[in-house]
């Protein structure tokens, strides 16, 4: 038998040693690349790279310049002649192309293999300007980092420019000492040189707003043309100030903003000609889709230089200087250059020989770019590619590595773990070893994992009652979600700020959840069987209705209502003047550069220890029971019914909660159509920490938010750092997510029916 | 006695449907929207969607629920499609190419999927939502990064210099792919009906000339036949249809009507062979099926196969009609599941038995609910973006509904308080 088993498996051990091999060679051909990179003649050749990369750039440019003279040429040639208009424009595109590129062949053969005579001098002045532009640059990035954070804080914080701009009259001495009362470290006197730029900054955000609030308030008035006029027909054939007076008399606030005039008169003008054609005058609404954490970008353009900063720039411009008559000395023609094409070719100069870093294949591919590498011999050229490409390799043979074991140990690990926990454990651990390797800053990527899931942290504690009292994975959770969200939206309807505030919304949300998950639970029990399928429209629909009931709900407040119309919530709110952040920030502390957010992690383990207390307590070993085993049971003297009341329902209230945590800590609470998925995503939280359908328990949702949240954030840098382009990231979490739901189905999904 | 008790049967199973008329019907009037204008919409709607809806009959007759994977049917016929365009093929010719494309791409994944589903018996409807999910993932990747770097594509559909499909691509102009079904013969509605009207009537003679046809049922026929010439005599009903008075003359393409008809030929034909009856074997209970000797996982697999096909085909009929114009290449395929699902349920379907007629009636109930919602919701509550909102809400509660009314019935049925004691399993 065993003999057998042994024959059955043997394939894959073939193929996994073959892989260990392959990944064996691989990794010593990296060593190999990482060794030649210290060697002599590398740091030779890499020097004779960077001068002909100069020499390149700079004849680069000036052929360039013929080329694109010779083209212009041709275009006057072919403008003077009479016949000029009867040529098709592919054809006068053929010909100046043609003598453009005649041109180009032809200073070619002039310039590009310039002779030099004194390679010392020009190899020393391209030292000296390399070292020029590293003090720069160094200096650059130090101050933008500033300057960088300065903004962040400046623009997370300040909740109106407006009112900040109004109070200080036009002095900027006030409005520059208010804007530090937001971000003290700019009263520091060091940072003096950049007080010019933020009184701008402030101006300019003031106007932004003052921009915002105005297109938003044109976007209600054009949608208040839809909801207030129904038959556009009997405005047609007036004149404009006729139409204008008889909008005014028929829809309120119009009389008030008489410049938004023409823009409404326009759309009015639209509708009405739709309206004789006899179409149908709809407005589209958007969708918000699911939440994205905003990163605010820092806008560089109220950036001051510091005098060091500027001393080191004239520095700069010196080396460039003796660079540049060096160059004309060997291209003489360069000289004959104009203003324009002289400029472009510094900027080529400077990427080339400052390319932002002395690693070396950074350095190899700026140098490779402007045709570096033709100076060296085939070997040579050869061992350099090599070298530069050593981390990539290396990361290939990781990768190969970890294949190749899961591969051997492939039964011994799914049987313990199941096949998607190994794939995303391994998958988990290629990313932290990717992340070293591409210079992820680790201690950032700590902090943002921690933040996620303390976020998601309680969402995912959610599923675990349901999973206990035998509901299976809960996806109706967003019953409880939308509870919580009520919570918060009442708090901002009072205006309740701070601990009050995030307290009120964590109880009222529970509070509002308990009927809500009562009823939810007598539904799911006269269910049994189905609830994973009923739980996921049931939550569906009931997403769906509180989109009809947030537009319909008495709130008045005007920060959180549409303003014009005078009802309905808007979609996202900003906590950021309320209690964005509070718990994340209470008690949090910086260690090692990792920013640990102290109170939403032990909230997070406060939860999750009542969790564990109750599951401890009669009730819960009942709970727990039922779920386990309903027929034992029942025998039991356990009553069902009442065991899966008390976990759906506990399981809507901490949802409740969740989404309350998870909104403070995201800055924002998203309503409409925003919950839809966060049931799925809690789900796969708890899955991936090893719970099933059956059996949850408190480690399962701490490891499974940890590895979830962990390959997210980490997958999302990744792929960041190598793929041009975002959207990598938001499939890898579709698949993981819904991958591991559809695993869990496939082990539980009654394969004996019947 | 006993008639009573079939209407009031009828009522019960047909709940759903008839709360739906009604709601139709008091969204028509309220609405205020011209009534030629509704008829031509839902014409059109009904044109482009009823195929995908009659997609969905199969596998409910095999027991598996409502497919959602068909949205993996449609994502292959957007691959065919993308193709297509990406080869430069036109009008008819470039229709039949992509179709021929789905053929053995939605065959393959139909297989996978079924195979899946096999896995999660009794779990088939969540499980296919969550696999059309999880493709969803599969097919941003492709199209994301695969397509125009590993796969080579025609600028027309690629972004220059970055990876990936464009977002939206047209389909009218030079692509050509337009109303190419649609387009190739259009004939006013009122000839359609007088042409069916005839052939029911000239095919009913002949029946009980060749006396397959009960003397009753040949009066029911042709007295239908001329209620429909008659009814259409009527100025105001003409009226509905025909250009009169400004408005749009309303013209049913042909083609994608016969095709229509002819799945629904199918859908009847192939429940009376061998494959239908097993279907219907395995659909009523699997372990008789399995004690008749059917192989029940492999009949599961051909329903699931050919369901994803048609719903692929329906795609592209969904593409190419009247009204749409533009291939969003990301999203084109996202509510496809959703809304069939729906249609089919609004009908009268229900998780176990479906018909064509349901798949029809449902598709026409629930497509006049989406014209009317907007302007009914903007004229009762003065905002257009709830009537936006009441569409989700009726799309989901339709399905959630039907769900729990057939967990119901099952629940009843087993009598042990609702409590399936198989589920219940050792570990």
């Amino acid at each position: 038998m065993s003999q057998v088993q042994k024959k059955k498996h043997s394939p894959r051990i073939f193929v996994a040693i073959f892989l260990y091999a392959l990944a064996a060679v691989l990794i010593l051909v990296s060593i190999f690349g990482f060794y030649l990179r210290g060697a002599g003649t590398t740091t030779k050749n890499l020097n004779s790279m960077r001068t002909q990369a100069v020499l390149h750039s700079a004849s680069g440019g000036l052929v360039d310049s013929i080329a694109n003279q010779a083209r212009a040429d041709k275009l006057k040639e072919l403008r003077s002649r009479s016949d000029f208009r009867t040529l098709g424009l592919d054809q006068v595109n053929a010909t100046c192309d043609a003598a453009a590129s005649a041109a180009r062949a032809e200073a070619e053969a002039i310039y590009s293999n310039a002779t030099v005579n004194d390679s010392t001098g020009l190899e020393n002045s391209i030292n000296a300007f390399e070292k020029a532009l590293s003090v720069y640059g160094g200096l650059r990035e130090k101050e933008r980092a500033i300057y960088s954070d300065l903004y962040v804080t400046l623009v997370e914080n300040v909740p109106d420019w407006t009112d900040l701009v109004d109070a200080a009259e036009g002095d900027d001495d006030k409005l520059f000492s208010s804007l530090s009362s937001w971000a003290s470290s700019l009263a520091l006197s060091e940072h003096a040189h950049l007080k010019s730029g933020f009184v701008k900054l402030a101006h300019a955000m003031a106007e932004k707003e003052q921009t915002a609030d105005d297109a938003e308030l044109l976007g209600q008035l054009t949608s208040s043309l839809t909801r207030t006029i129904s038959d556009w027909t009997t405005l047609s054939g007036m004149d404009d100030d006729s139409l204008w007076t008889a909008l005014c008399s028929e829809i309120e606030g119009f009389s008030e903003n008489e410049r938004f005039r023409s823009n409404l008169l326009q759309t009015a003008k639209k509708y009405i000609s739709a309206a004789e054609k006899g179409e149908v005058i709809s407005e589209e609404v958007k969708d918000s889709g699911a939440a994205t954490v905003y990163d605010t970008v820092t806008d560089y353009s109220f950036f001051t230089a510091s005098d060091e900063m500027s001393a080191a720039s004239e520095g700069v411009e010196s080396a460039y200087q003796e660079l540049w008559s060096e160059l004309t000395e060997i291209i003489p023609d360069l000289a004959n250059l104009d203003k324009k094409m002289q400029k472009n070719i510094r900027t080529t100069l400077e990427n080339t020989v400052w390319p932002g870093d002395t690693d070396f294949s950074t350095r190899f591919t700026a140098y490779a770019a402007q045709k570096g590498d033709g100076i060296l011999s085939g070997t040579d050229a050869f061992m350099m590619r090599l070298s530069s490409l050593a981390r990539n390799i290396l990361i290939a043979g990781i990768a190969l590595l970890l294949l190749a074991t899961l591969l051997m140990f492939w039964k011994t690990l799914t049987d313990r773990f199941g096949i998607p926990r190994t794939i995303i454990t391994l998958f988990f651990i290629y990313l932290c070893l990717a992340a070293i390797l591409y210079d992820i800053s680790v201690p950032m990527m700590l902090s943002n994992v921690m933040i996620r899931m303390g976020m998601y942290g309680i969402l995912v504690l959610a599923m675990m009652p349901g999973i206990q009292c035998g509901i299976g994975l809960n996806m109706g959770m967003t019953i409880g979600c939308i509870a919580g969200l009520l919570g918060v939206v009442l708090s901002l309807q009072f205006d309740l700020v701070g601990w009050h505030g995030l307290i009120f919304a964590c109880v009222s949300g529970a509070l509002i959840s308990l009927p809500l998950g009562w009823a939810y639970s007598k539904l799911l029990n006269r269910m049994k069987g189905n609830e994973m399928t009923i739980s996921t429209y049931v939550g569906f629909s009931f997403v769906a209705l509180m989109c009809i009931g947030w537009m319909m709900l008495p709130f008045n407040n005007p920060k959180i209502i549409w303003l014009l119309s005078g009802h309905g919530l808007r979609v996202t709110h900003s906590l950021l003047g309320s209690y964005a952040h509070l718990l994340d920030e209470f008690l949090s502390f910086e260690i090692l550069g990792v920013e640990v957010p102290t109170g939403l992690l032990l909230f997070l383990l406060f939860c999750c220890l009542l969790m564990w207390l109750f599951s401890r307590s009669r009730t819960g070993i009942a709970m727990t029971a039922v779920g386990s085993n309903p027929r034992f049971a029942e025998a039991s003297g356990i009553s069902v019914n009442k065991m899966r009341t008390i976990g759906t329902v506990l399981s809507t209230m901490i949802a409740a909660v969740g989404i309350v945590i998870y909104s403070q800590a995201f800055g924002y609470a998203q309503l409409y159509t925003a919950p839809r998925q966060l049931g799925f995503i809690a789900a796969s939280a708890i899955l991936i920490g090893g719970a099933t359908v059956r059996k949850a328990k408190v480690s399962h949702v701490i490891f499974g938010v940890f590895l979830f949240e962990g390959v997210l954030v980490l997958g999302q840098q990744i792929a960041n750092a190598a793929v041009a382009g975002g959207g990598l990231s938001e499939v890898m979490r579709i698949m993981i997510s819904n991958g591991i739901i559809l695993y869990a189905l496939t082990q539980t999904g009654g394969a004996s029916r019947e | 006695m006993n008639k009573q008790n079939k209407i009031v049967n009828h009522i019960k199973s047909y709940a759903v449907t008839y709360l739906f008329i009604a709601l139709s019907i008091f969204f028509i009037v309220v609405s205020g929207l011209d009534l030629n204008y509704v008829a031509s919409q839902l014409l059109l709607r009904l044109n482009r969607n009823a195929f995908i809806v009659l997609a969905l009959i199969i596998p409910i007759v095999a027991g598996m629920g409502i497919n959602f994977s068909i949205t993996i049917g449609a994502m292959a016929a957007q691959i065919g499609l993308l193709l297509t365009i990406s080869w430069g093929v036109t009008g008819l010719p470039g229709i039949l190419l992509a179709g021929a494309i789905t053929l053995p791409l939605a065959s393959l994944f139909g297989f996978l999927i079924g195979k899946l589903l096999n896995k999660m018996k009794g779990q088939e409807t969540i499980g296919s939502l969550i696999l059309g999910y999880f493709a969803n993932g599969a097919y941003q990747l492709l199209f994301l990064f695969i397509f125009g770097t590993f796969i080579p594509l025609s600028d027309k559909v690629t972004i220059v210099g970055a990876s990936g499909v464009q977002n939206t691509l047209n389909l009218t102009g030079s692509v050509g792919l337009y109303k190419a079904l649609d387009g190739i013969l259009q004939i006013p509605f009122s000839m359609i009906a007088y042409i069916i009207a005839g052939v029911v009537a000239v095919l009913s003679v002949v029946l009980f000339v060749r006396k397959k046809l009960t003397t009753q049922k040949l009066v029911l026929a042709i007295v239908g036949a001329a209620l429909v010439v008659c009814v259409l005599q009527i100025p105001f009903v003409s009226g509905l249809f025909s250009g009169a008075g400004g408005r749009q003359m309303i013209r049913v393409p042909v083609v994608t009507w016969l095709l229509i008809a002819c799945l629904c030929v199918f859908n009847t034909l192939i429940m009376r062979t061998r494959l239908g009856q097993k279907f219907r074997a395995v659909g009523q209970s699997q372990t008789v099926a399995n004690a008749a000797g059917i192989n029940v996982d492999k009949t599961r697999v051909i329903a699931i196969v050919i369901s994803t096909v048609l719903a692929g085909w329906g795609q592209i009929v969904f593409m190419q009609s009247d009204g749409i114009g533009t291939f969003q290449t990301y999203a084109a395929h996202e509510q496809v599941g959703l809304y069939a699902g729906a249609a089919i349920l609004v009908g009268g379907a229900s998780i176990d038995r479906a018909t064509n007629l349901q798949a029809l009636v449902g598709t026409f109930l629930f497509h006049s609910l989406f014209i009317t919602a907007q302007s009914a919701a903007s004229n009762l509550f003065g905002d257009s973006a709830v009537g936006e909102y009441f569409r989700a809400f009726l799309s989901y509660g339709v399905i959630a509904i039907a769900l729990v009314i057939y967990a119901w019935r099952g629940a009843k049925k087993t009598k042990t308080g609702g409590l399936d004691l198989t589920k219940v399993e050792k570990n």
